[in-house]
């Protein structure tokens, strides 16, 4: 009884803080620093957010996005991690392949659309290839270290006690490295979120990038504002997902043991 | 092998593949020219043209200025309210839903929003670095705050120091570490909006000029763009680690301490 | 109350003091009462675990007590009073890791002049000259609880508490230490409240022991060490009279350790 009371305060000071921004959201518009056509009520937004989800364009398009959001990401969840576990396991192709890791790695994915677009013209294709692109390297890098980072004691054991080399990779090492995964591919799915919208609003690929632009470029502002609300709730649901997912099947890890 | 022939090999190695992979380069591009496959010369021509003169101040400036106006809002509003955020316990419970929402949202969906506000100005983009680039600063700054020894602030009341000097004092300085961890995030996320701040509605700037040059097909110049980005983004990184390393020096050495158990 | 009257006072009153935290829990202190006068060394014993630390916050003033009161020269305090110092157990988690020796005991002035003479005097007080501009992982255990020491005498302070001081140092450096507070306190004239579950330290350094029952601790006795001063770390040790108020001691808080256990 005691927890729940305690929750529900916690989500009554929550609701409360939301219900201040939202109270401070309707004090700048009042303030008139911008033309309060640009800036419309808080509850004007929600409304137009519900309508348009429910009998417009917005659910579609977020679907469109989700539906190149989720196999680019994938593709690069599969080869990323199988990359990094490549990597952390064969010092020898880590060191040959290190310069060019090292080179791509302080280039920002988005900067490499124009050149997508150049080789794979416009299209799913591309923005699928983008997708891929930027999400590999967050998962590679966190798979690798996560490989490195694996207690040598726990192979020893496996050693110790006659396990095979493929079988110590997969009895052992692969479940270790798992929450490291986990995190780097919560990172890109963030990353592979914000390249998808961005692909859509410079090439017009169906999703909710063409559609923030339309709205915009139509004048519909609260559309525009709507739209990007629920954008945020979008990326917010992707986000728990994730750590939904983690925490069920890795209780054991760190992040989660103090739960 | 010496000890410092262990150094050299895999040097050599990967000086090798790098050159090993411009020759392939230069040797396809001879042998089947494609649009996407310009010569080194015509890239290294196209990047070096970037560092001076009219490029310089077209492209580059306009760049670096925007994302280091925006990358410090960043750092500057991060920290404060991180560092507040986290003395006060008693807040969390009221923010913390809001900052959830706030940081999850993608970046780029702010944009639209930031042209109708502010125009296609240098604001906008400089907003849109910020907002996108704040979050971890703020959210790095909380936890380092919060997790400051309660001890130090015990020391801090003990020698009477006003809440405004205790946060700056004892809070901000050992939130530091923290913080910085922070900054490295914020850095190439700030690397990014300025990409996408210059791709999507913009007239200057290095987004731009790839852009630009991708649209009338000087490939060459595409790639030049994307190295200068990355030489930036490398140099920046470099010298963000560079001041933390001696700003944090004290951490370093505090922490091999604690670890070791010595004292 | 003026001034002269103010001076008469003992300088700390702890008055039937209770605290139990979390709220409603058992207490850890329950009808704590005991006085100190300017310039006497007080020690604080008692078992394991009765709540010294608590004890050392409350009379800090880092903490209010639930009932009862701690008044420090007749006066209540929020925050603790201007003329007190405290010297932390834990030195290693005291000192500001970003700051150096000098600056961490300059801290003590509120301020960041390295250049202060005070500042110099302190660390000169301590033995830490040499070791001014060095950071704290930099030097030993012993000289950080020398630079915590040296932080809290630069404000020529009248009430020195100290939590334990010397726990988590070996026994050489201990002994030292002990020696370069008595002496700190008979030059600079300071009252000194040491916390200390060290019953041979307590006996040695102090003027009166106040030994504290077990949790809910309130004061058992208060035993007074007439032993001559300045102490010496062998000959007073070795005196019968040492003896048999440490014997006292030891047994008293024996006593109370083996309530706990039943």
């Amino acid at each position: 009884m005691k927890a729940f009371r305690s929750h529900a305060v916690k989500f009554g000071k929550g609701a409360a803080g939301i219900a201040a921004m939202v109270a401070g959201w309707e004090a700048v518009r009042a303030l008139g620093f911008v033309d309060r056509r640009d800036l419309p009520s808080a509850a004007s937004i929600v409304e137009t957010a519900a309508v348009d989800l429910w009998r417009g364009d917005l659910a579609p398009a977020v679907l469109a996005t989700i539906g190149s959001w989720a196999p680019g990401l994938a593709v690069a969840a599969v080869a990323g991690a199988g990359a990094g576990i490549a990597l952390a396991l064969l010092p020898r192709l880590e060191i040959a392949t290190r310069p060019l890791l090292e080179f791509v790695r302080p280039i920002p994915s988005v900067a490499l659309i124009p050149v997508a677009l150049l080789v794979l013209g416009v299209g799913l294709q591309m923005q699928l290839f983008m997708i891929a692109f930027a999400s590999i390297w967050p998962i590679l890098f966190s798979t690798k270290a996560g490989v490195e980072d694996v207690d040598p004691r726990f192979v020893e054991t496996g050693r110790v006690l006659h396990i095979g080399r493929a079988a110590r990779i997969f009895r052992i090492v692969l479940p270790a490295m798992l929450p490291s995964f986990a995190t780097g591919l919560r990172t890109a799915s963030a990353i592979a979120l914000v390249v998808a919208i961005t692909v859509e609003m410079l090439t017009g690929q169906p999703g909710i990038g063409s559609y923030i632009e339309n709205v915009r470029l139509s004048g519909l502002v609260t559309g525009m504002w709507a739209s990007i609300f629920v954008t945020g709730v979008l990326g917010y649901l992707v986000n728990s997902l994730f750590v939904t997912v983690e925490r069920a099947t890795m209780p054991w890890s760190n992040e989660n043991r103090d739960r | 092998m010496t000890a410092k022939g262990r150094h050299i090999a895999p040097l050599a190695w990967q000086a090798a593949t790098i050159l090993a992979l411009v020759a392939v380069w230069q040797w396809a591009a001879l042998t089947y020219p494609a649009v996407y496959l310009p010569p080194i010369e015509r890239i290294a021509r196209g990047y070096i043209q970037l560092w001076h003169g009219e490029l310089l101040h077209s492209a580059l400036l306009p760049s670096l200025r925007r994302l280091g106006l925006g990358f410090a809002i960043a750092i500057l509003a991060g920290c404060v309210t991180g560092v507040v955020l986290g003395s006060l316990r008693s807040l969390d419970p009221w923010v913390r839903p809001t900052i959830e929402y706030l940081r999850y949202i993608p970046a780029v969906a702010i944009l639209p929003a930031s042209l109708i506000l502010f125009g296609a100005t240098d604001q906008m983009r400089i907003f849109v670095i910020a907002f996108g680039s704040v979050f971890p600063v703020l959210i790095a700054a909380t936890d380092g705050a919060r997790r400051v020894d309660p001890i130090l602030l015990d020391v801090a009341r003990a020698v009477g120091l006003s809440t405004a000097e205790r946060l700056v004092r004892v809070v901000l300085p050992a939130s530091l570490p923290s913080i910085f961890s922070g900054m490295r995030v914020a850095l190439s996320i700030a690397l990014v909006m300025m990409v996408i701040s210059e791709l999507i509605a913009a007239d200057d700037g290095l987004g731009f000029y790839i852009l630009r040059n991708q649209r009338l097909f000087q490939t060459a110049n595409v790639y030049a763009g994307v190295l200068t980005i990355g030489t930036v983004g490398l140099g920046l990184t470099l010298a963000l680690l560079a001041v933390e390393k001696r700003v944090l020096s004290w951490h370093r050495g505090w922490r091999g301490l604690t670890e070791t158990g010595r004292g | 109350m003026d001034e002269s009257a103010a001076m008469n006072e003992p300088i700390l009153a702890v008055d039937n003091i209770t605290k139990a935290f979390p709220a409603g829990a058992t207490p850890i202190l329950n009808g704590l009462t005991f006085r100190q006068e300017p310039g006497q060394f007080v020690a604080v014993v008692g078992p394991s675990g009765c709540g010294k630390t608590t004890l050392l916050r409350c009379i800090a003033s880092l903490m209010q007590p639930d009932t009862g009161s701690v008044l420090h020269r007749g006066r209540h305090f929020d925050n603790p009073p201007p003329w007190l110092s405290v010297v932390f157990q834990d030195y290693n988690r005291s000192l500001f890791p970003w700051l150096s020796v000098r600056r961490n005991v300059a801290f003590g002035l509120r301020g960041s002049g390295a250049d202060d003479k005070r500042v110099d005097e302190a660390l000169r007080a301590v033995n830490l000259e040499h070791a001014a501009d060095l950071y704290p992982w930099q030097v030993s255990g012993g000289m950080q609880q020398r630079c915590a020491l040296a932080r809290s005498i630069v404000v020529s302070p009248n009430l020195l508490l100290l939590d334990e001081p010397f726990a988590s140092v070996d026994a050489q450096t201990r002994i030292d230490l002990q020696d370069m507070v008595m002496e700190i306190c008979q030059t600079m004239s300071l009252s000194a409240l040491l916390v200390t579950h060290d019953i041979d330290e307590a006996v040695f350094m102090a003027d009166k022991v106040v030994v504290l029952s077990t949790r809910p601790a309130r004061v058992v006795e208060e035993i007074a060490i007439d032993l001559p001063r300045p102490r010496d770390q062998l000959a007073t040790k070795e005196t019968p009279e040492f003896l048999h108020l440490r014997h006292r001691v030891y047994t008293l808080v024996r006593k109370q350790a083996q309530k706990s256990s039943r």
